[in-house]
């Protein structure tokens, strides 16, 4: 309390970093937000939290299945279940952001009309809670490398940048997209088959020199527009070591870039619009 | 800027597009962008809501906004609480403000009482720390405590308005804007929020308050700004403005719905009005209303029943008069005009539409009759103080003369 400020609007000005400011100003509502999120998202289930374990889990044991059993996918040195597992872990937290946020907008639309606050907090708070089940993630990596004996790779100094290529793309693509969908409902079904499509694109459960090795040079470019692309790869090189991220990684870092700038500059250009849009 | 003034508003407007709804589509805008390319004309109206508002409301000024129904008053606090952003004109604000537009923001059914109060609280701009500072207060002003570790969806309407509504009293802000919110709960709860209100405002803080309450408005507000078609028509005391509100309420035409009868004798015009104010469609509570009715006779008739029955929005007949209840008899030749004035003193109607039927008849012979020739609404604000809204289902009011024996 006590704090004297002043509130200045005016027609046609919409300052970008000013905005951005605010948010640190709205923490405490950001924090209240995800916590709300994650107490509503198991509350009255049967297994409750457990859930968070049990679908990695789950998926982990399909793609053993489909992927090393069936389809005999050789990854080296590293024990399948922790490459798929390290792989998942990336695409999972990108998935669950790029899913969450896209009807964030919508489904919050009771509050944009009624009270103001950032909208940005929205998308925002979902990435932070996707962050409870990529830590849990995490955690079964470390209990697999411990239960192969398999030690860290030499290259785990990189692991802090490609951990925030990860975040990154998730939470660009997250805001970009909440903003998209108010304007075009249509991505509310698109987005559920980016996230399907994308599982299959990325090189989550199978080593990229498979695709780059096959496809023709224009393809490849193609794959690695896919943001996730390279940070899947970097991020599973970083822990486990095993081939580096292919030379056209690049692709998916600069897209990346570029999909956190726009997905920035469109939501802060909708902003001031959502409560008359949704 | 002058360091008195809370809030300084300089040519403020609101548009919205209106008839303009295919752009929400990929497709509808791919091909909507593809028209514009082919040619220039516009396929939306543009709508002002709000248009070249001027206000400027100094430090520890309780204001009053009223205006009929899409006045602008909601846009114009829309704009101030910075939910939406204004088309034209610029504003600024000194000092923290909190905007209670509804009650109950963010609640979330899942979540337990305890957890909704940080959460409500938090979006209403409180930190946790001041809401754990609050929290009892917040409790005890409720009355939920023992349903705190409940989730919401269990709690009944007015256990979760009591609890929403106690986390917004304690705001603390210095420049407070509220719409509409006082009218839910009960009346004992009304009384409650309309108290804390009235505490806020003493206590120096800056506030704007919406409301179709007159007595409400007439309570707590110095000063009252009248919207009419998104401008401002009035702006300075609270009676004056409100006067001018009742007034401007639309002149009643010849808007009946049904009229039928052989036209014997037949109604040239009707009117209602105020004894001073003049024709009127909105009255307060305990107002006089005065029936204007010319007559003309187009053949013999002696002794006709001139009757006026009156209906509230449900189509209950709420009375009924009739010329020889008062003793007045009409009889005349043809050609003959008569008007009749029918005042009725101190009309103690709850809060509602009404509408007046008017009929020209003998024995089982209708001559003129007119279903809701006239219609009116009732608010409060007049004679009863009463500034919390009437339990459902009351009729009317009784004035009564009340004192305390010892």
């Amino acid at each position: 309390m006590g704090i004297k400020r002043t509130i200045k609007v005016e027609a046609g000005r919409w300052p970008l970093l000013a905005g951005l400011r605010e948010i640190a100003e709205y923490r405490d509502l950001l924090w209240v937000l995800a916590y709300r999120d994650y107490r509503v998202r198991y509350a009255q289930t049967y297994l409750g939290f457990a859930w968070a374990l049990l679908q990695p889990l789950a998926m982990l044991v399909v793609f053993i299945l489909v992927f090393s059993k069936a389809a005999g996918i050789a990854t080296g040195s590293i024990p399948y279940p922790l490459y798929a597992m390290a792989g998942m872990t990336a695409w999972s937290y990108f998935a669950f952001v790029l899913g969450q946020s896209g009807n964030s907008i919508i489904s919050a639309q009771g509050m944009i009309q009624k009270i103001y606050f950032p909208r940005l907090i929205i998308p925002l708070s979902k990435a932070i809670v996707g962050l409870v089940d990529f830590a849990i993630s995490l955690l079964l990596i470390l209990a697999m490398m411990l239960w192969y004996g398999f030690p860290f790779s030499a290259n785990l100094w990189a692991f802090p940048f490609f951990l925030l290529v990860t975040l990154i793309s998730s939470l660009g693509m997250g805001i970009w997209m909440s903003a998209l969908t108010i304007r075009y409902r249509d991505l509310q079904h698109v987005i559920p088959f980016m996230v399907q499509f994308g599982l299959f694109l990325t090189p989550a459960a199978y080593p990229a020199e498979m695709v780059v090795s096959r496809l023709p040079e224009w393809g490849v470019v193609l794959y690695y527009l896919n943001p996730m692309a390279g940070a899947v790869e970097g991020f599973r090189w970083s822990l486990l070591g095993g081939a580096p991220p292919a030379s056209y990684a690049w692709i998916s870092y600069l897209t990346m870039g570029f999909v956190f700038v726009a997905g920035l500059y469109w939501f802060r250009r909708m902003e001031r619009t959502m409560a008359d849009i949704v | 800027m002058k360091q008195d003034s809370a809030i300084q508003v300089w040519g403020l407007s609101k548009s919205y597009r209106i008839g303009h709804r295919k752009e929400r589509t990929l497709g509808g805008s791919l091909a909507g962008g593809l028209r514009k390319l082919l040619s220039t004309d516009r396929e939306y109206e543009l709508f002002w809501a709000l248009s070249d508002i001027d206000l400027e409301v100094s430090r520890g000024q309780v204001l009053g906004i009223i205006g009929r129904n899409g006045a602008g008053k909601t846009t114009l606090l829309k704009l101030l609480s910075r939910i939406t952003y204004p088309t034209r004109g610029h504003f600024s604000i000194h000092g923290r403000v909190a905007s209670l537009l509804e009650v109950g923001t963010g609640f979330h059914p899942e979540l337990s009482g305890r957890e909704n109060i940080f959460l409500n609280g938090t979006i209403l701009g409180m930190s946790r720390a001041e809401i754990r500072r609050k929290f009892d207060e917040i409790v005890d002003f409720s009355g939920v405590e023992q349903f705190l570790d409940t989730p919401v969806k269990r709690y009944s309407s007015g256990m979760y308005v009591r609890l929403a509504f106690a986390v917004a009293a304690h705001l603390e802000p210095e420049v407070l804007i509220v719409d509409e919110v006082l009218a839910v709960g009960d009346a004992a709860f009304q009384r409650k929020c309309l108290g804390k209100m009235g505490e806020v405002a003493r206590m120096g803080r800056t506030v704007l308050f919406v409301s179709h309450n007159m007595g409400a408005v007439a309570q707590l507000c110095e000063r009252v700004v009248l919207l009419e078609a998104g401008r401002i028509v009035a702006d300075g005391a609270t009676e004056e403005a409100i006067s001018r509100y009742l007034s401007l309420s639309e002149i009643p035409g010849n808007g009946y719905i049904h009229r039928h009868g052989n036209r014997k004798v037949e109604f040239l015009s009707w009117e209602l009005s105020h004894p001073e104010l003049g024709p009127l469609t909105e009255f307060r509570m305990g107002d006089d209303l005065l029936i204007c009715m010319r007559i003309r006779f187009n053949e013999k008739v002696d002794d006709l029943d001139l009757g006026l029955s009156l209906r509230n929005a449900s189509g209950e007949r709420i009375t009924h008069l009739l010329n020889h209840d008062e003793g007045l008899r009409l009889s005349g030749m043809p050609g003959d005009e008569v008007l009749v004035k029918v005042q009725l003193p101190e009309v103690f109607l709850a809060p509602g539409r009404y509408a007046w039927s008017a009929g020209l008849e003998k024995f089982a012979e209708d001559f003129d009759v007119i279903e809701d020739a006239l219609g009116f609404s009732m608010v409060q604000g007049g004679r009863p103080s009463r500034t919390t809204i009437y339990p459902g289902n009351v009729r009317v009011y009784l004035p009564g003369r009340w004192r305390a024996e010892r």
